[in-house]
């Protein structure tokens, strides 16, 4: 018995020692070249960041392609990327950037005033393909100029960009409350000339014909200025590799290599972790937060910048077109509770649908406290339905499930009947987007340190996902979009904040910090509150 | 849930169905009277029994037993699943709360009645659709003839075709199909079950019509369609029952496990065992307790049904009679 003991654990030995070696790099402990694995939920769905709008695929880019302009790293405050220096013409309508000195691109070319503008020319001449949200959701919405053509956004900012050795000059049309933001964001990323000369844009039909092989897969096209590289794509593992760019024209990075593997879910991603398959991920459900730092694995707390939401759809639901009833409905959500005991620790209830920490957010908006005795008598015998999405996890909104449970709670406790309306996040989005929902929960994290990144997401016209119509918020909106000043933007905002809230087209309920876990053997990198983290800091102890 | 094989599964399905052969012809007391008795003297059935009546009355009685409501947060404010922190047993709430602090044995004893309810409503549709089937397969066989031999033979492949398809895989498939709802739920345990009472029905009815009793009756010239309504029906209809609550217990099983990988009731915070055990499941680590109550309930029900069933079968087999 004894010995057949002995034998099991011996052999039990062995297969993890097989195992952890078969893990890659997570095992060795080789020094300089290291390889620093990364759990996702998804690949990028594009490796080209001009087809990109969501965080995954720009968490990959972001490390391979730099901008013109960045966030500092771990917070909200606009500092120089590619440019070093950058001004503005007081009319706010001609940008000039000047470019850092020496930065080489990965296939060898050297980084200049042309090399940029090659990229402006190839946006503004992307073909009518191009032209709508569903391909270039950014570009569409912050620039939309094209030579040939409109966007579907009826955007038309920029004139050209013109190169004078270091020295790039960017001519707008009109102002706009998204500039510079707009040149800090993944998706206006700085590509090599060489990468432009063999990306045929014209070869594109639409997104129903799939994107490009060259964004699907490492093809040696695509370089950037960035401290990692493409190395390889493993689609069968479902593995992407970056590798180290030795001629970086930053500090190099910490690691040889990086590879983002993707998993079904947050419970696959945690056991991943926890076997030393990754050395982190992102989006931690906050109920494994605590477990996790139990276990000796690093939590780091990012800054808040994002808005959760319950949308009023007013023209959906005719009940919600009256204001005493939105009001109750705030009356009668405990948000307090939300926030301590479903968000990750360091969220607040939110005022007004923008984080405090934004230029715009105003300290005079209406607020609304928790009073269910105030609220029944006007909620009572109603009928309400309320979509929630289900299996999903945002960065804003980590457990949909028990927040929707929670605010059913509460509103059942003043007499609503909820008739629940549980969609998969694919249809969800184009639900709540076309005004099927009369109640649902959404949010967004900022793009860039800009009110109107927020605001203007929701409320700068008519919308189906409010069913808002108010066209003297709609005016202040496009005022503070066309004002330059930043000041007076804020200025503008905040009085379009306090007409929101009084208008309650939702409620606001909270700004979280999205929790990121990482192993005990690196040094993680500075937490982004944009979720806009530079992997090139990592490094293992 | 094991898996043999069709064929030893269909064989044995047959070898239930001979039981109603012999026990009919126990001389002076009824063929139910009979086995009742034995089922008196049967410690299986005796603890058996006793489950699955504190079951049925916890079901039944429910909303009088619930201490609190079981789909209010009222203690929302001692829970914080974002710092781990759950509340295990205590004085007001003797199970517990769950993530979303409600009381868990309020949710425990009205889950019960969900279960029941799904439990016996699925046994239902399964046994008269299964039964359907099964008896006009039986009755075309014992009819004889072309037509009612090539009648049943057609049935009979449907079913065992059926049959090969594990139960679970068919009522995940007809749930997938009609969309996550309580009737859905039902309706899928429910389709899973045809198969077994198709055939021990048309196995039971077939053995019948070859007794003693049904070759008289159609010596003396009654016609055939009489003796299968009034004769082979009738006397073949114990193995079904026995089969029905053996089926309990898999239905309850069945439903918990359908409503645990989300395809049971829409209504989330209505209370359900295989329900509160898939969200159990996401705080497995700070929460045990949520887990551990449904899962025994679970366990300890479909264990009283299937003790009594098998102590039916028992007493209503004349090869174990002493």
């Amino acid at each position: 018995m004894q010995l057949r003991r002995f034998r099991t654990t011996t052999a039990l030995a062995a297969t993890a020692a097989l195992l952890l070696t078969a893990c890659g790099g997570v095992g060795d402990d080789g020094g300089d070249d290291q390889t620093f694995i990364f759990g996702v939920p998804n690949l990028p769905r594009s490796l080209d960041p001009i087809f990109a709008n969501d965080g995954e695929t720009f968490r990959v880019t972001r490390q391979v392609f730099d901008t013109l302009l960045d966030h500092e790293s771990g917070g909200n405050e606009m500092v120089g990327g590619l440019a070093e220096t950058w001004d503005v013409s007081d009319d706010g309508l001609t940008w000039t950037f000047n470019l850092r000195d020496g930065v080489e691109f990965h296939d060898g070319e050297t980084l200049d005033a042309a090399a940029v503008c090659a990229n402006f020319d190839r946006w503004m001449n992307l073909p009518e393909p191009f032209h709508n949200t569903t391909v270039a959701y950014y570009y569409n919405n912050l620039f939309g100029s094209f030579t040939d053509g409109e966007s579907s956004t009826g955007n038309d900012f920029l004139v050209g960009c013109s190169a004078d050795g270091l020295t790039v000059t960017i001519q707008l049309k009109e102002t706009s409350a998204n500039f510079p933001g707009a040149f800090s964001m993944a998706t206006t990323a700085i590509l090599s000339p060489g990468s432009l000369e063999q990306i045929d844009d014209g070869a594109f039909t639409g997104i129903d014909d799939g994107l490009p092989d060259y964004t699907q897969d490492v093809t040696g096209i695509l370089a950037g200025t960035g401290p990692f590289q493409l190395d390889s794509w493993n689609h069968a593992q479902d593995e992407l590799t970056l590798t180290r760019f030795d001629d970086y024209w930053g500090d190099p990075a910490g690691v040889s290599r990086i590879v983002f593997k993707a998993y079904d879910d947050e419970t696959a991603l945690k056991q991943a972790l926890e076997a030393s398959e990754i050395h982190g991920y992102d989006l931690v459900a906050p109920a494994h937060v605590a477990e996790l730092e139990a276990a000796g694995f690093q939590v780091p707390t990012r800054g808040v910048f994002n808005i959760l939401y319950l949308a009023f759809q007013q023209e959906t639901d005719e009940q919600l077109a009256d204001l005493e009833v939105r009001q109750a409905l705030a009356a009668a959500v405990d948000r307090q509770n939300i926030v301590d005991s479903l968000l990750p620790e360091g969220g607040v209830v939110a005022t007004q649908f923008m984080p405090d920490t934004v230029a715009g957010h105003s300290d005079n908006v209406t607020t609304y406290s928790y009073d269910p005795d105030a609220a029944r008598p006007v909620l009572e015998g109603r009928t309400m339905e309320f979509c929630w999405p289900t299996n999903v996890s945002r960065p804003y909104m980590p457990s949909p499930r028990d927040i929707f449970e929670s605010i059913k709670a509460d509103l059942e406790a003043v007499g609503v009947t909820v008739q629940e309306k549980p969609m998969e996040w694919a249809n969800y989005i184009p639900a709540a987007a076309s005004g099927e929902c009369p109640l649902y929960i959404l949010g967004w994290t900022g793009d860039f340190n800009e009110g109107y990144n927020f605001l203007g997401t929701w409320f700068a016209n008519h919308t189906d996902e409010f069913g808002m119509n108010r066209d003297d918020i709609f005016a202040v909106m496009q005022r503070a979009a066309r004002e330059g000043d930043p000041d007076a933007r804020a200025a503008l905002l905040a009085e379009a904040s306090e007409m929101i809230m009084d208008e309650l087209p939702g409620l606001p309920i909270s700004s979280s910090p999205p929790s990121i876990v990482f192993s005990a053997e690196v040094n993680p990198p500075n937490v982004s509150p944009l979720t806009q983290e530079k992997f090139d800091e990592v490094s293992f102890r | 849930m094991n898996l043999p094989g069709t064929a030893t599964k269909a064989a044995k399905i047959d070898r239930l169905a001979e039981l109603s052969v012999s026990s009919s012809d126990v001389r002076g007391r009824s063929l139910w009277l009979e086995a009742f008795s034995r089922l008196r003297r049967s410690p299986m059935a005796i603890v058996g029994a006793v489950i699955v009546s504190a079951f049925v009355i916890v079901a039944v009685a429910a909303p009088l037993l619930a201490p609190h409501d079981p789909t209010a947060q009222l203690w929302r404010g001692d829970v914080f699943p974002n710092r781990s922190i759950f509340v295990g047993p205590r004085a007001e709430n003797p199970l517990g709360l769950d993530h979303a602090g409600r009381d868990l044995l309020s949710r425990m004893l009205v889950g019960a009645r969900q279960s029941l309810m799904v439990g016996v409503v699925a046994t239902l549709i399964g046994l008269s659709v299964g039964a359907l089937i099964g008896g006009v397969s039986g009755a075309a066989a014992g009819m004889g003839r072309r037509l009612g031999r090539a009648v049943d033979s057609v049935l009979m492949r449907f079913v065992d075709m059926l049959l090969s398809i594990p139960a679970l895989l068919i009522a995940i498939s007809v749930a997938a199909l009609l969309g996550p709802s309580l009737t859905t739920l039902m309706i899928a345990v429910g389709a899973a079950q045809v198969p077994i009472f198709a055939r021990l029905l048309r196995g039971s009815m077939l053995a019948q019509s070859r007794s003693d009793f049904v070759t008289a009756s159609i010596a003396l010239g009654v016609r055939r369609p009489k003796v299968v309504v009034s004769h082979v029906l009738p006397n073949s209809l114990g193995p079904v029952l026995v089969q029905g609550t053996l089926t309990l217990a898999t239905a309850i099983i069945e439903a918990a496990a359908l409503s645990y990988l989300g395809l049971g009731s829409p209504d989330i915070s209505r209370p359900e065992w295989g329900g509160m055990l898939a969200d159990a499941q996401r705080f497995l680590g700070s929460a045990p307790h949520m887990a551990l109550f449904p899962a025994v309930a679970i366990i300890i029900t479909a264990l009283g049904f299937t003790l009594l069933g098998e102590a039916m079968r028992e007493a209503l087999d004349p090869k174990l009679k002493k």
